[in-house]
């Protein structure tokens, strides 16, 4: 028989355990489906900008988000979800890619982001042979070996600074002679003797044997090979919400299209995090989007309007 | 078809080394961990087993009746790992 919630949450990362801690404290009956715990926090080592926590490993933040939401009765299912329709009103069928089928008053998008691939010859053929997505995931595999980080933000410079106390040498690769990454990370990087930032220098294929011995790249000076035994991809992110296209509304670069009270097009369906328009991708505001998106969900089932605001909003005892 | 060992090749950083170490004592699977980040013979080992370098890798013996059975999953594929291992 088909299980019912309050709230389908999909996304299990900091915008959807935030807003299963806040459905499930509302009493809400809650369920979050996610293909991993933790989503793109999860692959970040050093957390040091979460008000309130002075250091955190992303994995052990995002596992106290999981146990925080599921002491106040929310369930987590590690499935991805395969296709969400609407049928009725405060009625959607959910359908996990596992197979199981669901139903729900509300749906809370929350999904994020995964990692952008170069779309290089070698790319494929060398993934998990020296080509990295996950760089806190598969750099102790890299001790004293020479490797290349292609990219220029915060998550590219992240990994650098992992490896140096891994590897033996660190290109950072990166197409243009400016970064996005935070400064703080940037400093570091340069003054660590082990790192050589390698710019304005795109790469064209990655190359290699059983496993990468190179990275081809292209130059002002012209083409060069840089001889590494692996290239860690660390070029950002994309929102993979094909299988709502019919559901919601997107932008052009496929983000939820949501408005103040995190509701998208469709009435009852709502959206928090990176997956959705929202600026400036951090795990405090996918948190602070999390939380508004179910109480939205929770007005919305007592038929109110979303954005009404209760007495005892957000400090419940 | 019964499980005779399970082996783990993971590193302490790894997510979904974590993940997968969860998932196989919520169902009570008994494993041996090497971990591949300070013990370079396992590293090779999983290298030579796996023909890669990801974690987490399993090497899950199966005894089918008598006879030995070797998989080699790679990541935490819960799926599969799930049908290997008879859980639902």
């Amino acid at each position: 028989m088909e299980e019912k919630f309050d709230v389908i949450i999909v996304g299990a990362g900091a915008a959807g355990l935030t807003a299963a801690l806040y459905a499930a404290r509302r009493q809400l009956s809650t369920v979050v489906f996610g293909k991993d715990l933790g989503g793109q926090t999860s692959t970040t080592m050093d957390i040091e900008n979460y008000p309130g926590i002075d250091f955190s490993t992303g994995p052990a933040l995002m596992n106290n988000f999981a146990d925080q939401a599921k002491k106040f009765g929310a369930q987590i299912k590690l499935v991805g979800i395969a296709d969400i329709k609407k049928r009725g009103e405060q009625d959607f069928w959910v359908k996990a890619e596992d197979g199981s089928e669901y139903g729900a008053k509300t749906i809370i998008l929350a999904f994020g982001k995964h990692h952008r691939a170069l779309d290089v010859s070698g790319e494929k053929e060398f993934r998990n042979k020296g080509v990295v997505y996950c760089a806190t995931c598969d750099a102790p595999l890299f001790s004293d070996k020479t490797v290349a980080v292609v990219g220029g933000g915060s998550a590219a410079f992240d990994a650098v600074l992992l490896l140096t106390k891994i590897a033996k040498k660190i290109y950072l690769v990166h197409r243009r002679d400016t970064f996005r990454a935070e400064e703080i990370l940037v400093k570091r990087a340069q003054a660590n003797d082990k790192v050589e930032l390698v710019l304005n220098a795109t790469v064209q294929k990655i190359i290699g044997n059983s496993f990468v011995t190179g990275l081809v790249i292209q130059t002002p000076m012209g083409e060069q090979t840089l001889n590494v035994d692996g290239v860690f991809v660390e070029i950002g992110s994309v929102v993979g919400s094909e299988f709502i296209r019919e559901l919601v509304q997107l932008n052009a670069a496929g983000e939820i299209v949501i408005d103040h009270v995190n509701q998208t097009t469709t009435p009852g369906v709502f959206a928090a995090g990176d997956a959705t328009t929202v600026p400036f991708k951090q795990t405090v505001i996918s948190a602070g989007e999390g939380a508004k998106a179910a109480l939205a969900a929770y007005n919305y089932i007592q038929g109110l309007s979303a954005d009404t605001q209760s007495a005892d909003q957000g400090y419940i005892k | 078809m019964k499980l005779s060992k399970y082996t783990i090749y993971s590193t302490p950083t790894c997510h979904y080394c974590h993940l997968l170490k969860d998932w196989l004592k919520e169902n009570h699977v008994a494993f041996e961990e090497k971990d591949v980040a300070s013990d370079v013979e396992a590293r090779q080992e999983m290298v030579a087993k796996s023909h890669q370098l990801g974690v987490p890798v399993s090497i899950v013996q199966l005894d089918d009746s008598g006879t030995m059975r070797e998989e080699i999953v790679i990541g935490f594929d819960q799926m599969r790992l799930g049908q290997l291992l008879d859980i639902g």
